[in-house]
């Protein structure tokens, strides 16, 4: 699908979604071509357009239950990222922001967020390895896993290139991931997306207001 | 005057950190003292790079990062590779975190990053960072190891990299609009 990431927040960010040449295989992707400048009280994580739907799938958690993603997550603001645990940079990165940002928001916005981290290397991240490392951040983090083919098809319905190996030696490699956390609203549907570099400010900002007021464009 | 005596300053500001902090482990004063404390060789043509702010994640697994800036003050010189103690960890890469599409993954950077003339090269997250693989025992905040860094022209900088909670905390994030 192609979608329109083109009116991101009130901050210019450094990275662009379109800097990158595609692969060749790869079907047309979104591109971001600038920002619009700040609306007063405006979204300053980068809109999506289309917004993205819940992936229709059950996946499995940590403890070995299935996890029906639309249904444990309805109604409810829903960050969701999909990584893995090898990654070393990129993805404890903003598991430990947000980690940080639940702990610097108000009880009554904090409680109202679930974070649902997806793994892209199933092979790796058994449901205890997956455990041990959300712990690290925050506990009350999910973490969902299933098949190679699930985590997959997962990827695919969120607009996600599924994660292609890259090896790199010695038995190592890495895996190619989301290059955002998505943001659902109570309302079920992803308006903004959250690209690596984004600040912790950014993050309070947004979400008092997505918990507070929902998403609506301003 | 403050300006006038800048090097001197750093370089004495230098050494004070590897004392005090291990902090600042390069050779910021060629031909002085400084690579005697860091207890490595370090080759008078290093005179012009300083390594700050090295950091590295703690483990859950094999795989860690290693972030730092590198000072120059000098010509342009050129991160080649890093090596790790066989004894912390197997392999140790330079990576570089790229976005492509709707998708990010990280790449080793086989032709080395370059440290610019008069700049800076700073490994932050998002951006470059040392990986390490095949990590032989865990690492948890509070511990430190030692990592080599070879430039082209300065040679083999040894530093400490010490285990901390938030590898932003040293770095600016720099994600303010320009």
């Amino acid at each position: 699908m192609l979608r329109d990431y083109s009116r991101a927040g009130g901050r210019r960010w450094p990275w662009s979604l379109a800097c990158s040449p595609l692969p060749s295989s790869s079907p047309p992707r979104a591109k971001v071509t600038g920002s619009v400048p700040a609306s007063g009280d405006g979204w300053e994580g980068v809109i999506v357009t289309p917004p993205i739907t819940k992936p229709k799938a059950t996946l499995t958690d940590t403890s070995g239950q299935p996890f029906d993603f639309q249904k444990e997550t309805q109604g409810t603001v829903t960050l969701l990222y999909v990584g893995y645990t090898h990654c070393p940079d990129i993805c404890p990165q903003h598991m430990a922001d947000i980690a940080d940002v639940l702990k610097t928001l108000p009880a009554d916005v904090s409680s109202e967020i679930k974070v649902v981290f997806v793994t892209a290397d199933p092979d790796r991240d058994t449901a205890d390895v997956l455990r041990k490392w959300l712990d690290l951040f925050n506990k009350s983090y999910i973490g969902l896993r299933g098949t190679q083919a699930q985590v997959d098809d997962f990827q695919r319905q969120i607009g996600i290139s599924p994660g292609t190996k890259e090896d790199l030696g010695s038995g190592n490699y890495s895996v190619s991931h989301a290059a955002f956390v998505i943001a659902y609203g109570a309302d079920n549907a992803a308006n903004l997306l959250y690209p690596a570099g984004v600040t912790k400010d950014t993050w309070i900002h947004d979400l008092t207001k997505l918990v507070r007021e929902g998403w609506k464009e301003s | 005057l403050k300006q006038l005596s800048l090097a001197r300053g750093a370089a004495i500001l230098g050494g004070a950190a590897v004392m005090l902090a291990s902090l600042v482990l390069a050779a910021a004063c060629g031909g002085d003292d400084s690579s005697a404390k860091t207890g490595a060789p370090t080759p008078a043509r290093a005179a012009k790079l300083t390594v700050v702010d090295q950091r590295a994640r703690a483990t859950v697994n094999d795989t860690t990062s290693v972030y730092f800036t590198v000072k120059n003050t000098g010509a342009a010189d050129r991160l080649l590779s890093v090596k790790a103690d066989p004894e912390v960890a197997g392999v140790a890469q330079v990576h570089e975190t790229v976005t492509e599409g709707s998708t990010m993954k990280m790449q080793e950077v086989k032709a080395g990053v370059e440290a610019p003339a008069n700049g800076t090269l700073e490994l932050k997250p998002g951006g470059y960072h040392v990986m390490l693989m095949n990590v032989k025992k865990p690492l948890s905040v509070g511990d430190s190891f030692k990592l080599d860094l070879v430039f082209e022209k300065a040679g083999t900088i040894s530093i400490v990299v010490p285990v901390v909670q938030d590898v932003t905390a040293t770095g600016s994030p720099a994600t303010k609009a320009p």
